[in-house]
């Protein structure tokens, strides 16, 4: 077939197009415990067309999927539903990226690897830990992917970023004589190490051991809590996606430019940054969906709001000279909270939640802690079946970050967020 | 629009490749997806129309007595031995993992030629009309209080063909549902997001829902902006079906899929034929168990809808399960087999998950609550079959007090605690009955399928925080 270029330039209804092509290989296994229960591959490729069609004074757009089954019919079908489906689209005018060429992937020592070879290394990496006397591994899931991903325009975009990633889900169990207990761990790297791999799963797995000794604690109280970087990343996303573009145009956001985070508060000062790139992080990108070059953005200073970030179409709309494009990676800047203060008062150090829930427009954070380290000033008890619950805003204006940082995902900064009193049940 | 035309046209591939891959494994399957999603949405000052989230593709599914193996591909035109020797290949493992195959049984493929079709009105309704209604209803939200920021409407309607094709079976299904949703972001004060969500398989039932659904998510608004956080404590509590629903679907929805019996990942294993709710509390799942967003007629492994009894009495009496884990433990597949896409592996997963009508009146429920709160509408939940810890949080709840229902909101509402201690509180079942149809369900963090839920109110004593 052509490229589909040819077909939408042949529409004369088309003001602009936009191309974004997706294709992954993939290699995946499944372990029942030790033993090998699936095994899958996956070569699949798709494409996202989306037609712009000016009329009336607006600018209509409409998306359609692309796949590699399609014949040439079908796709002139698609393209001219998509421009009648356009027509019925009225929004503000936006133009589109113009001109830009790259080719790039991000860092990674699998690009040469055999994919059998590599999986069957990961899977001993991860079972090096279970060597904990009453634990073991119940599952475990490995993904090894390669994903390639094309953006091109009517304006002279022409962008390829290549990701190879890995992502495994291991289930860390321990059993004694009165019951069994697991925790869930997801660990995704561009760069496989096996050392570090294992490291991470011998921590889970001396963990899930605490689980099964851990007890409820003697409730209510009011105490400090500690977030490690899964629950910290949860939280600058919150924020962040409240000071999107398009959240601002809709009118949906909470917070703007100018306002104080933590006024009047007594914590660390939060600078939150979005980034394109983050080493070590899967979710790293050098341009968005439109292929907008990525600008990181500082969106809080010090506390106070300075700046929103998103797609070059809800920029404009604000009137943004060069919107940062579609961000998606946060860096937040070390605070003072140092280990040697973090031993003066009792804490509550939260290891697995079932979900953090943060709720910015009902001022709201909480959630149900299934272990959880309570340092009661002199020693350390692993507990469970607890829920905390607290103000946001309180949290914001005087929580503690630590010196030392960490990369969790799209995160990277301070590996320990402290929320001082803090409602747990 | 009838079943996919090009999926018809892929028979005949289908069946040419399974006999091919079949030299060397003794159970073939292809399951072929073509899925078509549109979204039409309008907000104060945005619109959109474009397709919504669809697939298309093959998913081909091996077994020779020891593991599974699976290729997702985009086509599979062309040479079908090239193809299978391409397939082959591509689920060969590292030499070091051959000993630690797994072994079970031979896998069922009884004879069934079938096509299953359930019609929808789609077709009446085209690009313009679905978006101008979502225009219209956004306006006159947006028109009705000048305390209304934003006000988004949407409707998304999905297609659904799929083709399986074994040696001994060719199954087709084809059928269509859609959603509606409305959501009010207000302020006086507080912002709020206030929300309605319809689900059904008639685009004419949910343009009327909608319509009539505005001033009900206004006047949730007004109420929402004067929601307190809730005091964290022990509550009776009256849930709404919604509610209901997330609490069969975390507590033991996932608790009986059955892959996680073979993991050793669920305490439900070790409790069938045991008392895990209270005497009066009765719970099913399954495609065929209710008419909702799971509604299908075959799975994801060619096994055909079910409707499965989990709890009955409130003792433990069956799993859901798909072909894989039911080969494992040597068990009837129960027609949960479903995948993310074909792109995606195929689990143990719910459909169609609620707690069975009681005898009680709503009205009698509400009376008998001297001091607690009625809970509404899920926000999500997270499961934890293997400690039977849950967390299910609810949009809002509404404080009884002295047996009426008062105008005191409180916002969020988190749900939290031990599965037997919450299903054994149940105390009161009422006879009114829902099945909500417009969820997605992830397994641990990915893997999303769409699910129902739902259910009769129910009376328990739970933790709020």
């Amino acid at each position: 077939m052509k490229d589909i270029i040819e077909f939408l330039r042949a529409e004369p209804a088309i003001n602009d197009f936009r191309i974004t092509e997706n294709a992954t290989k993939s290699y995946e296994l499944f372990f029942v415990h030790r033993d090998l229960e699936t095994v899958r591959a996956t070569d699949t490729a798709s494409a996202d067309v989306t037609v712009y069609v000016d009329h009336d004074g607006k600018r209509g757009d409409s998306t359609f999927a692309v796949y590699p089954s399609m014949g040439e019919k079908d796709l002139e079908a698609k393209i001219k539903s998509a421009v009648e489906r356009a027509k019925l689209v009225d929004n503000e005018p936006y133009a589109l990226p113009e001109k830009g060429e790259l080719c790039a992937a991000l860092p990674t020592n699998m690009e040469d690897a055999d994919v059998k070879a590599l999986a069957a290394k990961i899977a001993d990496a991860v079972y090096a830990a279970d060597d904990v006397p009453g634990g073991s591994i119940n599952a475990l899931e490995i993904f090894i992917y390669r994903d390639t991903v094309r953006v091109r325009n009517s304006r002279g975009v022409d962008k390829k970023q290549i990701t190879h990633r890995v992502m495994i889900e291991a289930i860390p169990t321990f059993t004694n004589d009165k019951e069994s207990v697991e925790l869930y761990e997801d660990h995704r790297f561009t760069v496989f190490e096996p050392g570090k791999v294992t490291a991470e799963i011998a921590e889970k797995m001396k963990e899930v051991r605490d689980r099964a000794a851990a007890r409820p604690p003697k409730t209510p109280m009011q105490i400090s809590v500690l977030l490690r970087p899964a629950e910290i990343a949860m939280m600058m996303r919150e924020l962040a996606a409240d000071l999107n573009y398009a959240s601002v145009y809709a009118h949906a956001n909470l917070h703007s430019i100018g306002d104080d985070l933590q006024e009047a508060g007594a914590g660390d000062k939060l600078t939150l940054t979005m980034r394109g790139v983050i080493e070590g992080s899967e979710r790293s990108a050098y341009f968005d969906e439109d292929g907008t070059e990525l600008a990181d953005t500082e969106l809080i200073s010090a506390g106070k709001v300075s700046a929103y970030f998103g797609s070059s179409r809800h920029g404009q709309y604000l009137g943004i000279e060069k919107p940062s494009g579609a961000l998606r990676c946060a860096e937040v800047m070390p605070g003072t909270l140092s280990e040697k203060e973090l031993c003066a008062a009792p804490y509550l150090e939260c290891v697995s939640l079932s979900n953090l829930q943060l709720d910015l427009y009902n001022d709201y954070i909480g959630g149900e802690i299934r272990l959880a380290y309570y340092f009661d000033g002199e020693k350390t008890v692993p507990v469970t079946g607890i829920t905390m619950s607290g103000r946001l805003s309180d949290v914001l204006k005087n929580m503690r970050l630590s010196e030392k940082t960490a990369v969790h995902g799209a995160y990277r900064g301070p590996e320990r967020l402290l929320m001082p009193d803090i409602t747990v049940l | 629009m009838p079943f996919s035309s090009y999926l018809e046209g892929k028979r005949k591939d289908c069946a040419e490749l399974v006999a091919e891959l079949g030299k060397r494994f003794s159970y073939v399957s292809i399951l072929g997806t073509d899925v078509h999603a549109a979204v039409y949405r309008a907000d104060r000052k945005s619109s959109m129309a474009r397709d919504g989230e669809g697939e298309c593709g093959f998913v081909v599914k091996m077994h020779d007595g020891s593991s599974f193996f699976e290729y997702s591909l985009d086509d599979i035109s062309g040479d079908k031995k090239e193809l299978a020797e391409k397939i082959t290949a591509a689920v060969e493992t590292d030499p070091s993992l051959e000993g630690r195959m797994i072994r079970t049984a031979a896998l069922k493929d009884e004879p069934l030629v079938q096509d299953f079709v359930r019609e929808t009105d789609f077709a009446g309704y085209d690009d313009a009309k679905l978006l101008g209604i979502c225009r219209e209803l956004s306006e006159k939200l947006c028109a009705a209080d000048e305390k209304v920021r934003n006000a988004v409407a949407a409707i998304q309607p999905y297609w659904v063909s799929k083709l399986f094709v074994s040696k001994n079976r060719q199954l087709t299904q084809h059928y269509g549902w859609a959603n509606g949703f409305l959501i009010v972001l207000y302020q006086d004060g507080k912002m709020v997001s206030a929300r309605r969500v319809e689900g059904a398989d008639k685009l004419s039932e949910i343009i009327e829902n909608l319509k009539g659904g505005t001033e009900k998510v206004l006047d949730l608004a007004r109420h929402l902006v004067t929601a307190k956080p809730i005091v964290p404590g022990v509550y009776d509590v009256i849930t709404d079906s919604s509610i209901t629903g997330l609490i069969a679907h975390e507590a033991f929805g996932h608790g009986v899929e059955m892959d996680q019996f073979v993991k050793d990942r669920a305490l439900g294993k070790y409790f069938m034929g045991k008392y895990v709710a209270s005497p009066i509390a009765n719970m099913r799942d399954g495609a065929a168990a209710a008419h909702s967003v799971a509604s299908y007629f075959f799975d994801d492994d060619g096994v055909l809808a079910h409707d499965t009894q989990i709890i009955r009495d409130g003792v433990l009496t069956a799993g859901l399960s798909d072909l894989a884990s039911a080969a494992q433990l040597g068990t009837e597949p129960t027609g949960n087999g479903r995948r993310d896409s074909y792109k995606r592996k195929s689990y143990s997963r719910m459909t169609n998950t609620f707690f069975c009508r009681g005898t009680d009146k709503l009205e009698d429920m509400i009376a008998s609550v001297k001091h607690g709160y009625m809970i509404f509408e899920t926000n999500n939940g997270m499961e934890d079959p293997k400690n039977w810890q849950i967390q299910c949080t609810a949009e809002y709840g509404i404080e009884i007090v002295d047996g009426k229902l008062t105008e005191n909101y409180v916002s969020p509402v988190v749900m939290s605690g031990y599965v037997p201690d919450l299903l054994k509180s149940i105390s009161m079942i009422s006879d009114g009955f829902e099945v909500i149809g417009s969820g997605y369900c992830g397994k641990g963090h990915k893997e999303w399928v769409r699910v129902s839920d739902g259910g009769p109110n129910l009376k328990a004593r739970v933790k709020l925080g």
